[in-house]
């Protein structure tokens, strides 16, 4: 058609044989949309896993330095207690030795207003802050204390409300957006705000606890706003530890607050202890004091007033110094550092054979990678279990310590002293370091994912409030202190633990039903039995899980035990059928093949239906003590008939090979003398002996296994719940069976017509021809089907989502739920903050599932075209 | 079946001893293996079937008005309820130990089992329960009345119990007067829903709209320019204007409220309790014991309509699915609108462009194995990619003035489609390639050498031979698509959508708008409502509707299948 116009004008021009030029473009613009089109589909559908995988990579990235700043804070020759910084690391607060408090600019070193304390000249001999809060306590030479408070005032106000005299701020050349009147930082805040910061501070009155110098010295605040409480324990030179409670009251009449002190004494430390530190809990039922020899002592003050030494740790190797003694946030975990360069975490475990007086012990339960000198500074998180360890040399450390991996090194400083005092920003997103003399220095890190490492999620880990160290997945919980556990194992497992026991029930279903229906069944019945079949596959998973949950859960816990032993009777059932059967005169049954013998497996499989529910509680009695779910729980009966039935198909395999190798032969040949119906019941029979001698030996194995303390409760089958593995195996069946079926029995079919019609010609009846030459050809084919299937099962997510449970549990109960991968993205991605690590978690089960699927598919896939192509040659 | 029986064997024993006896090996028929075979096909037909027939007959039956009982205790106590189902179970020990010596005996000789029956009994905000279940044993006398009236009320359920009396602007009327007062009260009540909904709503809309424009304009010019004081007192004035129209809408609202107060319906429960509710609150009610069976088949027929055209009530365990089926209908169809060009050109491309070699069967296997990559996967990948990263960015440039509330940058109609998209264009490369490949090389040939460009003979010639093919595949593609919901959890289906993706207002297509979804809507009822007994009959109805939806579409595939294969077998080159 490319050429029309003149042709009916007779041959008075010539025919322009030149394409059109619409054709032309036509034709290019087709094959260039085409293409690109093309390609362009295939990259995105490819681009899905390399998407998974960018927004998994950053898990296993570990920190990095955004920007740095330095500073010189003008007291030269100072040391320094304490420091901290707000949230937007705009200010920071350095306490120094002498009890003076700096505030200043963290970018530019840029003073501003701090309270200043007025100790009547006494000197400070300890110190302490509050881990949470802005709660201070000093202690001094003459046995008093004084506790304070210091802590940022940050207000949002409008931008055209910061005070018109500030002055902006300015290092090196480098103009910074803050700005400040001397008195507070105004930092831009978001939506054309501005942020004040400014710095306050309280010091209480002195009260006096102890008659010497206080050496040590924590604290810890409570109480309600009217009423505050502030526990504090105090070390003094001769060793004597004191917990004290200091209580202030709001006079309601007068408004002012009057304070009280009580105190209780500790047993007394050892003369000449050099204490190191102190540590109390929040709740002050706990006290540890570390000395510089090596030992911790720790306290049980559950009841202050008789409080007693519960154990003495020697956390560190002997001859190696303690420098850091402290928790990390939610008091559980023990960090302890020596100046051999270990850092190592304890926690206050439980301990059978303990030899404290509580029966808990401290457990080393994380051993982070040791510094290559000694631990000189440290600081914990005030969100997580992030900490911060600086060495003598001054390199600084980053670490999370569940992970056990150090997230980020910070150089020492190029000349100068090293850091003394090291602090973490309070979104764990800033390391602040301070070397004597005032030379600061802060990085802005950036380490979004440090609880995440491969051990982490594939490892055993050892979690807070854990005996020892397992593979747990809890993302979320109620309280603050709460540490996400992430550990994939959990859920991997429950998704092959689904996986293998819906195999289990639907591969048989799904292989036997396709050979049947490829070789033995009517070309018209298989014309409509295959698409009914097929349909499964049609059946939306929501409905498949709702039918699960709601429907068959309920029928399933009902009638446990029927349907346990509905498992083992309909096979026995059909065998026994087959048997008769094979009494009926070959003529009757010739007639009666086909169609009425099809209908008769659904009669026989009804009848043993209606006889097991009939039979149930006699069954019952006799296998499971009259009661399975006690049963199962371990609590009534044993073990053994239940073992009997599950050994003895296993024991009649056995039993009819040995057979078989031995007199089977002979039997064979013998049964073919005899007429139909007395060979019949002679095969009957050889199979009722066959089967007594299978069942003698399944009870003599499981007698034997019983013997030795080996029970099936406890492992395959446990306490019952309604939402379990059976119906989740059983309905994803409906999932599974078609598929496998379909694709099984398309290979069976595509078996060369002439290689069925030589075994028959051969004298093969057609079950020796579809097991030992249809069957073989196709096994490639077949595997394939059982591959794909088994990819369905594992990504399926709504059955499991609703019929499961949901509880991510590593055991191979039967009776018992599981978390499959799939459901916990389901569940957990909605909720899940976006970049955060439980969103890229989610997304790496995500990749793992596409990985598992798309290995499996592959597989199956090349298998099956090997298959047609041999099926082609033959 | 087989060649010689036993029979003739022994027959021919009798000849010359030295022949072979010819008798047949009866484990060489392997006959319990063969019921083995057969067993665990018939095991999976009997599954489908009886899946099928469990929805379809509990979906099929859960709108037909069946009786109330009025069941009457032992312990005096009377129970007026509808029995929605009866089964044996096993009373506790507690249990048996309050009951006399016969009733143990009775029990004891089912081998512990009794029988009990669950009624629905309504009046959940009398009884704070819907459901209950009633023991055989415990039942003295059942019986069931004419003057018990089923209500289903706006709220709280169904009302089980008699009515009382009538009230019509504060005058009790003849109880018989109660289809025409109801009809009226019913037709008030519409109007209300309108009023508050659609009017109100469009100038609700309208004042979002002037907020927007106003921070556009903020954000665009600066809050000082002449620009922004210009829009910004248009907007003030158009609100004004706004705010009249909303005062006189929701005084109309208000004076038809006070109306629909005074017409009132005063029920009483089986126990005497009496509750008076407005009746405009009445959805419909029937006297359950009195009716024929074809007043039965139009209460029948108006909870199907009602099913089908409504909205959904009380968590979505009452009323209706329609904004479920369009959420449905308009989900896949996006979805199709997607997939078939993309689908068929990619298709085209592994087909007829590229140089068939080990590259493109790669290609070809990975594609096939896409479709077998788990859905949640691909819901994952829609959520990070598409409602993330491309929402988020189109919020960037588009929508900056409604930030930080997301337009694009969450789940929604858009993203589900394309998402279910990406899902099923491995089902439609597949089909499409296998219908291409169908077409007979002779037919591209023949084109071709009439002189047809390529892309002329894949228009004329291939294309409407591979058409039938090519819609196989989207049918099927639709169907897949229709049926997951895994990943729309992810990627914007919601329990209630408080507006469709498709109204009146300006653009009138939402993209962005989440929907609700048939298959969301069984997991919700079903899973996440104060009572799944309440909502179980809701979810069969909707999985029966769902599974229809997708049997037909697969069914017609199978049909234009067979046809595509009838014609290719009748014009075979």
């Amino acid at each position: 058609m490319s050429t029309t116009e003149a042709s009916s004008s007779i041959a008075a021009r010539r025919r322009d044989k030149r394409t059109p030029r619409r054709v032309l473009i036509a034709d290019r613009a087709a094959d260039l949309i085409i293409r690109v089109g093309g390609i362009l589909v295939i990259l995105a559908v490819f681009a899905i896993m390399a998407f998974l995988a960018q927004v998994v990579v950053p898990l296993f990235t570990g920190g990095r330095v955004v920007a740095e700043a330095s500073f010189i804070l003008p007291d030269k020759a100072k040391r320094f207690l304490h420091q901290t910084l707000d949230e937007t690391h705009t200010v920071a607060v350095a306490v120094a030795e002498d009890g003076t408090v700096t505030a200043y600019h963290i970018a530019t070193g840029a003073r501003i207003d701090a309270p200043a304390f007025d100790f009547a000249g006494k000197r400070i001999t300890a110190f302490a802050a509050a881990p949470v809060g802005s709660d201070i306590v000093f202690g001094f030479e003459d046995g008093t204390i004084r506790q304070g408070s210091l802590k940022f005032a940050t207000a949002i106000v409008p931008g055209d409300q910061a005070p018109a005299d500030a002055k902006a701020l300015a290092t090196g050349g480098k103009a910074s957006a803050d700005r400040t009147d001397g008195k507070a930082i105004f930092a831009p805040a978001p939506v054309g705000q501005i942020r004040r910061i400014a710095v306050e501070g309280a010091l209480g009155r002195p009260q006096q606890v102890s008659p010497s110098a206080i050496t040590a010295i924590d604290t810890r605040s409570g109480g309600t706003v009217e009423r505050p409480t502030l526990a504090v324990v105090s070390v003094d030179r001769e060793g004597q530890i004191r917990l004290s409670r200091v209580e202030s009251r709001m006079n309601l009449l007068t408004r002012r607050m009057r304070t009280e002190v009580t105190s209780a004494t500790l047993p007394v430390l050892p003369p000449g202890t050099p204490v190191v530190s102190v540590l109390m809990t929040s709740a002050a039922d706990q006290i540890y004091v570390g000395a510089r020899d090596g030992r911790v002592f720790r306290y049980d003050s559950r009841n202050p007033d008789r409080a007693e030494l519960a154990e003495i740790a020697q956390p560190l190797p002997a001859g190696v110094e303690l420098t850091v003694l402290s928790f990390l946030i939610g008091e559980q975990s023990l960090v302890v550092g020596g100046n051999n360069g270990a850092v190592d975490i304890f926690l206050r475990l439980q301990r059978a054979g303990a030899r404290t007086t509580d029966g808990y012990a401290l457990v080393r339960a994380h051993a982070l990678e040791p510094h290559r000198s000694a631990v000189a500074a440290f600081g914990a998180s005030q969100r997580g279990k992030m900490l911060i360890t600086a060495d003598v040399t001054g390199e600084i450390w980053l670490r999370h310590a569940t992970s056990e991996q150090v997230v980020l090194r910070l150089p020492a400083p190029r000349g100068g002293q090293p850091y003394e005092s090291v602090a973490l920003a309070p979104r764990d997103d800033g390391v602040l370091a301070m070397a004597p003399g005032g030379a600061g220095r802060f990085w802005t890190v950036d380490a979004p994912h440090p609880e995440t490492t491969w051990k982490s999620i594939f490892g055993k880990i050892w979690y807070e409030g854990f005996d020892s160290p397992s593979y747990t997945w809890q993302s979320s919980s109620g309280t603050d202190s709460f540490e996400p556990k992430l550990s994939l194992v959990p859920l991997i497992f429950g998704t092959i633990k689904a996986t293998i026991y819906s195999l289990l029930f639907a591969v048989p279903i799904a292989l036997l039903g396709a050979i049947y229906t490829s070789e033995f069944l009517h070309r018209r019945v298989r014309n409509t039995v295959k698409p009914v079949m097929e349909m499964m596959a049609s059946l939306p998973s929501v409905v498949l899980g709702f039918i699960a949950a709601l429907i068959l859960a309920p029928v399933v816990e009902a009638w446990i035990a029927a349907v346990m032993i509905a498992f083992f009777a309909i096979p026995g059932a059909l065998a026994a059928a087959a048997f008769l059967w094979q009494a009926i005169p070959p003529h009757a049954a010739r007639r009666l093949e086909g169609v009425p013998k099809f209908l008769l497996f659904f009669v026989v499989l009804v009848l043993t239906v209606l006889a097991v529910i009939w039979w149930t509680p006699a069954l019952e009695r006799m296998f499971f003590a009259g009661d399975l779910r006690a049963w199962a729980d371990g609590t009534a009966g044993s073990g053994v008939p239940f073992l009997i039935i599950l050994l003895t198909p296993l024991a009649l395999v056995a039993v009819s090979l040995v057979a078989g190798r031995t007199i089977g032969e002979r039997v064979n040949v013998a049964l073919r003398a005899l007429p139909p119906f007395a060979a019949a019941g002679v095969d009957l029979a050889r199979a009722l002996a066959q089967f007594l001698l299978a069942v003698l030996l399944a009870y003599a194995l499981a007698r034997t296994f019983a013997a030795f303390g080996g029970d099936v409760r406890g492992g395959l089958v446990d306490t019952y719940v309604q939402r379990n593995t059976l119906v989740v195996g059983f309905v994803m069946g409906f999932a599974v069976i078609p598929i496998i079926y379909t694709i099984a029995e398309d290979a069976l079919n595509s078996v060369p017509e002439h290689l069925r019609a030589a075994s028959l010609a051969c004298g093969a009846t057609p079950w020796q021809t579809a097991i030992s030459v249809i069957l073989p050809t196709a096994m490639s084919g077949v595997f394939a089907g059982v591959m794909i299937g088994m990819g369905r099962a594992v990504g399926e997510t709504m059955i499991v989502v609703m019929a499961a449970g949901n509880t991510p549990i590593l055991d191979w109960n039967l009776f018992n739920g599981l978390r499959a991968l799939s459901a916990n993205i389901a569940v957990e991605l909605p909720e899940a903050v976006k970049d955060g690590t439980l969103y890229r978690m989610l997304f790496l089960a995500a990749l793992a599932l596409f990985v598992m699927t798309f290995v499996l598919n592959t597989f199956a896939e090349i298998v099956r075209l090997r298959f047609r192509k041999r099926a082609a040659q033959l | 079946m087989t060649a010689i029986t036993a029979h003739e064997g022994k027959a021919m024993a009798g000849a010359p001893a030295r022949l072979r006896r010819q008798g047949v090996d009866i484990s060489a028929r392997g006959e319990p293996f063969l019921w083995g075979l057969g067993g665990a096909l018939a095991f999976g037909v009997v599954m489908i079937l009886g899946f099928l027939f469990i929805v379809f007959w509990n979906g099929a039956t859960t709108f037909w008005p069946g009786p109330i009982d009025l069941v009457t205790l032992t312990a005096g106590e009377r129970i007026a309820g509808e029995p929605t189902r009866s089964e044996d179970y096993r009373p506790t020990t507690s249990q048996l130990a309050e009951l006399d010596d016969a009733t143990r005996a009775r029990i004891a000789a089912r081998d512990g089992f009794a029988t009990r029956t669950l009624y629905r009994v309504g009046n959940f905000d009398i009884y704070g329960e819907d459901f209950r279940w009633v023991s055989d044993f415990q039942v003295s006398r059942r019986e069931q009345p004419a003057d018990l009236a089923l209500v289903e009320r706006l709220e709280w359920g169904v009302f089980i119990g008699q009515i009382k009396a009538v009230t019509v602007d504060d005058k009790a009327v003849e109880t018989a007067t109660f289809a025409t007062a109801h009809k009226v009260a019913r037709q008030r009540w519409l109007r209300i829903a309108d009023i508050e909904r659609d009017e109100i709503g469009a100038v609700n809309h309208r004042m979002e709209q002037g907020r927007l424009e106003v921070r556009r304009a903020e954000l665009d010019h600066g809050k000082s320019s002449p620009a922004y004081a210009r829009i910004a007192a248009e907007v003030a004035k158009r609100e004004q204007s706004l705010g009249i129209d909303y005062a006189k809408l929701s005084a109309e609202a208000q004076r038809l409220r006070a109306e629909a107060a005074r017409t009132r319906l005063t029920l009483a429960e089986i126990g005497g309790k009496e509750k008076t509710i407005p009746l405009s609150a009445v959805v419909r009610l029937y006297p359950a014991n009195a009716l024929g069976p074809m007043d039965k088949l139009g209460v029948y027929l108006s909870r199907w309509w009602e099913f089908l055209s409504d909205e959904p009530r009380e968590a979505n365990t009452e009323g209706g699915v329609w904004p479920a089926i369009f959420g449905t209908f308009a989900m896949t169809l996006l979805m199709v609108i997607v997939v078939a060009p993309f689908g068929v050109i990619t298709a085209l491309y592994l087909r007829e462009y590229a140089r068939q070699g080990r590259l493109v069967t790669i290609v070809r296997i990975s594609v096939n194995n896409l479709a077998g990559v788990p859905s949640i996967v691909y819901g994952a990948f829609g959520l990070g990619f598409f409602a993330y990263i491309l929402g988020g960015s189109i919020d960037q440039f588009f929508y900056p003035e409604r930030l930080p509330s997301p337009t694009f940058g969450t789940g929604g109609l858009l993203w589900s489609s394309l998402t279910l998209a990406l899902l099923t264009v491995p089902v439609v490369i597949v089909a499409t390639e296998e219908a291409l490949a169908a077409v007979p090389r002779s037919m591209r040939e023949g084109s071709l050498a009439c002189g047809a460009s390529k892309w002329q003979t894949i228009l004329n010639i291939v294309l409407p031979r591979a058409m039938p093919g090519i819609m196989t595949g989207l049918i099927l593609a639709m169907a897949r698509g229709a049926g997951e919901v895994a990943p729309l959890m992810l990627v914007g289906v919601v329990k209630l959508a408080p507006e469709l993706p498709i109204d009146g207002i300006f653009p009138y297509v939402h993209l962005e708008r989440s929907f609700m979804h048939l298959g969301f809507h069984i997991y919700d009822v079903g899973f996440q409502s104060r009572n799944s007994e309440a909502g179980k009959p809701m979810v069969f109805v909707t999985t029966m509707l769902l599974i229809a939806l997708i049997a037909t579409m697969n069914a017609s595939a199978i049909v234009i299948r067979n046809r595509l294969k009838r014609k290719f077998v009748g014009s075979q080159f």
